[in-house]
């Protein structure tokens, strides 16, 4: 990006800016890949987490070609190592650090009225260990990779697996590094830097959701980090505190193994939440319904996530009464996803929706992601589960949730704060038009895998009997059509860049505090420090004002 | 809180400190000392309610907990709390386990020990 | 630089108070997770110790009390040194009697290592060292192998966060202490080191028991 292209003021709105803005300030790659800017480091993120999407993105298009028929493409032991590769770059070098590393640090220091997080030199060093666990897996991909599927069992994965197993294991160990300084980063940000005003009941549901997802990071990292490091001890030394020849349990590495990875998949779903109550508002013209028991929600989301790890070991050989305690700790954490889900669909009552693509993004997020949670529930009963567990029921499940949910929420918030991170305004109905085709897409590639779970037919299998083969090639089609609508927005976003309109301070005329600085923002953020005295979205549907965060009135 | 010791660095003479620090050792000899009494069961729990003891005594005094805001208690306990989950809630599990402990292992001879490790 | 000069805060922080506290508050919120991630691996030694009693007893004879015993006494004194060296940060304006008595807590770390390594030596002389030289002692099973186990992982993690503990020091006093930065006016980085080191001293307090108070009567 060259100095002329984006060179000062923007042209629309009243608030010109003093200083250059984050993109232009200084120009080098050194002062690129050595800064301390939340705003900078949030778009390093951004490159690195898209990197990954597309390398897991690789594995899963090798992985829907071979099960376009049953003769498959690819010989069974590479397939194994495709659905591995593809969980693990897809869950720890993608979804987990998707929207907290990219709008989380971006815009929590915005939203709160600060100016930057609290450590932004630990901020950096996040990104710079991400990277570094990310050139730990991708040796051990183009090495062959690892084949114990992403859940890295034991004692296959200690034993007998023959992948690069120890590598995977270790990538995985550093990533968590940089998971918990980010979360750190923001919990104290979030408690100590807010703007005078600013209190806990006046944050942007956002940033609630962030503190959400960090106060788990925080405290479900840990365990993985402990479980993945005996897990490399034991592969390399041979013997550990897993090893059923001296009287160990290997569903010991299970529990604690799932133990974070539960939480690690309210990991994956809080920001989203939090970004589908930051677009719903704003483009229903209304305040989100029950703001107090959507914090609410979302706090007990957090912890009760935490109960309920072993619906995912019912047939893996616990106590039957065990599995009884966790299947009802499971239907209790979805009741505050469902008054999250109850809360998003009234608030859009006697709203002035406009579909913009954002909302479009952010509408199918709620759709995919009650489905998804719905189909959670059939799950965790336990009877049902015995039938399930391990068929394309459960692959289906939780890519509603994933894929279905927590990338469109991604894409939302990318196109709703895209005006204000580049300045430009993307192309609307090419937006609207790769949003439609992502929700058609998504669905005909995973609702046939809802079926096939049905079937019977069992999730990790290069092969498949014969008559399940038209099920097989609606869900082939269907990612096809999805692969499309992940790149429709590389394309015109990028373009965008360069030729898209310019954007004022507020295109969608929000009420956040990140509106009320320019496209972009300076380095800075703020030259004065904000003084807050409302909460957030106080839109009025009726004659379409809006007041922001700092009493300022907006009319039409 | 104004009883007891004065933490605060500023203002702390080093007496509090020493007296924490002697008592943490004469706590950890005790400890120690109950190792061979042959107390059973009881006596991890004694040792391991001492050590717990003594790091109340390092957070609140060495790590001048004492007078800090509650919000810095709160993370200095959540980590001991969340342990609780794990533990408690794994415990479900082994506390009732059918094959657990597998019935093999501890009565398993010296010699075929010896000869899984050749 | 005179010790009444004041540094300056950095740009996110209001104020020289707030960004102390923060430090503060930080390394706190390091710790929580840093206690889950030691009690995950204490908890893997429980679930064992509470399945396999007799077999722990009977491994943990090995284990080296006097070296354990003296550990604990080196590595809770330097917590006090460390302390005393942060109550001299915060009332003199020289460094002098800082200085001083956080040389004495690098020495108490690394006095710590040396006798660690020299109970690991004695580990090998015993053969309680799994793959390398492993003899399970009469009454052990194969579960008391497991004790042992854990003992390499936890203490070599232990020595590992020491290490890095002595680091810490060690660039507090070369580099932030040489450049006169942590005075009365300030010397929250300080602080923020002696947190992280009594919290490796905390881990200490909890793996003596696991180690070296089992099976002795």
């Amino acid at each position: 990006m060259s100095t002329t292209t984006f060179e000062g003021v923007p042209t629309v709105g009243p608030s010109a800016a003093i200083e250059p803005s984050f993109l232009t300030s200084e120009n080098t790659i050194g002062s690129w890949l050595f800064t301390r800017d939340h705003k900078r480091i949030a778009l390093l993120f951004f490159a690195s987490i898209t990197f990954y999407f597309f390398v897991g993105g690789a594995a899963a298009t090798l992985m829907r070609l071979n099960l376009a028929t049953p003769e498959g493409l690819l010989q069974p032991a590479v397939y194994n190592r495709m659905f591995t590769m593809h969980g693990i770059i897809m869950v720890w070098f993608f979804l987990i650090p998707s929207i907290p590393t990219t709008f989380g640090n971006f815009f929590i220091p915005m939203m709160i009225g600060a100016r930057d997080l609290a450590f932004p030199r630990v901020n950096l060093l996040s990104w710079y260990v991400f990277n570094l666990s990310g050139l730990v897996v991708l040796f051990s991909l183009v090495m062959g990779g690892a084949d114990t599927g992403w859940t890295f069992y034991v004692p296959l994965s200690t034993v007998y697996a023959n992948g690069y197993v120890l590598a995977a294991a270790l990538a995985v160990f550093i990533n968590g590094f940089s998971s918990i300084m980010t979360a750190l980063n923001f919990v104290v940000t979030i408690h100590r830097m807010r703007a005078p005003g600013m209190t806990w009941m006046r944050l942007p549901l956002f940033v609630w959701a962030i503190y959400a997802v960090s106060v788990v990071m925080l405290t479900a990292t840990p365990v993985l980090a402990m479980d993945t490091f005996l897990l490399a001890v034991e592969r390399f030394i041979g013997i550990g505190l897993f090893d059923i020849q001296h009287g160990a349990d290997a569903i010991l590495w299970q529990h604690m193994f799932w133990f974070y990875s539960h939480p690690a998949v309210y990991i994956m779903i809080l920001p989203s939440m939090g970004v589908a109550s930051e677009i719903i508002p704003v483009f229903a013209r209304r305040p989100i319904f029950g703001y107090a028991g959507m914090t609410i929600a979302l706090m007990s989301i957090a912890i009760l996530s935490f109960f309920v790890w072993a619906h995912h070991m019912f047939v893996a050989g616990i106590s039957i009464y065990s599995g009884v305690f966790f299947s009802l700790m499971t239907f209790f954490v979805a009741v505050p996803s469902a008054i999250k889900v109850f809360n998003w669909t009234v608030s859009l009552h006697k709203g002035r929706i406009s579909f913009d693509a954002p909302m479009l993004y952010a509408l199918g997020f709620v759709l995919l992601f009650t489905l998804g949670g719905v189909t959670g529930l059939m799950l965790a009963t336990l009877a049902v589960d015995v039938d399930l567990h391990g068929t394309y029921f459960v692959v289906a499940h939780f890519h509603y949730i994933m894929v279905g949910a927590t990338v469109s929420a991604f894409f939302g918030a990318l196109h709703y704060w895209w005006p204000k991170m580049t300045g430009r305004l993307y192309p609307e109905m090419w937006a609207r038009s790769a949003a439609i085709l992502m929700y058609v897409g998504f669905n005909l590639t995973f609702f046939p895998q809802f079926v096939l779970g049905y079937l019977g037919m069992p999730r990790r299998s290069y092969t498949y009997p014969p008559e399940w083969q038209s099920w097989n090639v609606l869900s082939s089609a269907g990612a096809s059509i999805l692969a499309i609508a992940y790149l429709l927005p590389l394309l015109y976003l990028g373009w965008s860049i360069f030729w898209g309109r310019k954007a004022g301070p507020n295109p969608w005329r929000a009420t956040g505090l990140e509106w009320a600085t320019p496209s972009p923002p300076p380095t800075h953020n703020f030259e004065e420090t904000p003084v807050v005295s409302l909460g957030p979205y106080s839109y009025d549907p009726e004659d379409d004002t809006f007041i922001d965060q700092e009493g300022v009135s907006h009319a039409r | 809180m104004t009883m007891g010791p004065e933490v605060d660095a500023r203002r702390a003479s080093a007496l509090p400190f020493v007296i924490a620090w002697i008592v943490i050792l004469l706590t950890a000899g005790i400890s120690a000392w109950t190792a061979f009494l042959g107390l059973g069961i009881w006596a991890p729990v004694i040792q391991f309610g001492i050590a717990l003891f003594q790091t109340a005594l390092l957070f609140v005094l060495f790590m001048r907990l004492k007078g800090a805001p509650s919000l810095k208690w709160v993370f200095a306990v959540s980590g001991f709390f969340w342990l609780m989950f794990l533990y408690g809630l794994s415990m479900t599990d082994y506390s009732n386990r059918q094959s657990w402990p597998p019935a093999q292992a501890s009565t398993r001879s010296q010699l075929q020990v010896d000869q899984d490790h050749r | 630089m005179p010790a009444d000069t004041r540094p300056v805060p950095e740009m996110q922080y209001a104020t020289l108070e707030q960004q102390g506290e923060t430090a503060q508050f930080g390394i706190w919120v390091f710790l929580t997770q840093e206690t889950i991630f030691f009690g995950a691996l204490i908890f893997t030694y429980f679930l064992y110790r509470i399945t396999y009693p007799h077999e722990f007893a009977a491994a943990a004879k090995d284990a080296v009390l006097w070296c354990g015993s003296l550990n604990f006494v080196i590595l809770v004194t330097s917590s006090l040194t460390m302390v005393l060296s942060i109550n001299a940060a915060a009332q003199d304006a020289r460094p002098n009697r800082m200085v001083r008595w956080l040389i004495v807590t690098v020495v108490l770390g690394f006095l710590f290592l040396i006798v660690k390594g020299y109970e690991y030596y004695l580990d090998f002389q015993d053969r309680v060292v799994p793959v390398l030289d492993f003899v399970a002692k009469p009454g052990e099973g194969s579960a008391g192998e497991l004790f042992w186990v854990f003992y390499w992982v936890a203490t070599g993690l232990h020595a590992i966060h020491l290490t890095i503990g002595i680091g810490l020091v060690l660039y507090m006093l070369l580099w932030r202490i040489r450049r006169g930065e942590i005075t009365p006016a300030y010397y929250a980085p300080l602080e923020v080191v002696g947190i992280y080191w009594s919290f490796v001293d905390t881990v200490w307090l909890f793996l003596y028991p696991c180690i070296y108070l089992v099976g002795r009567s």
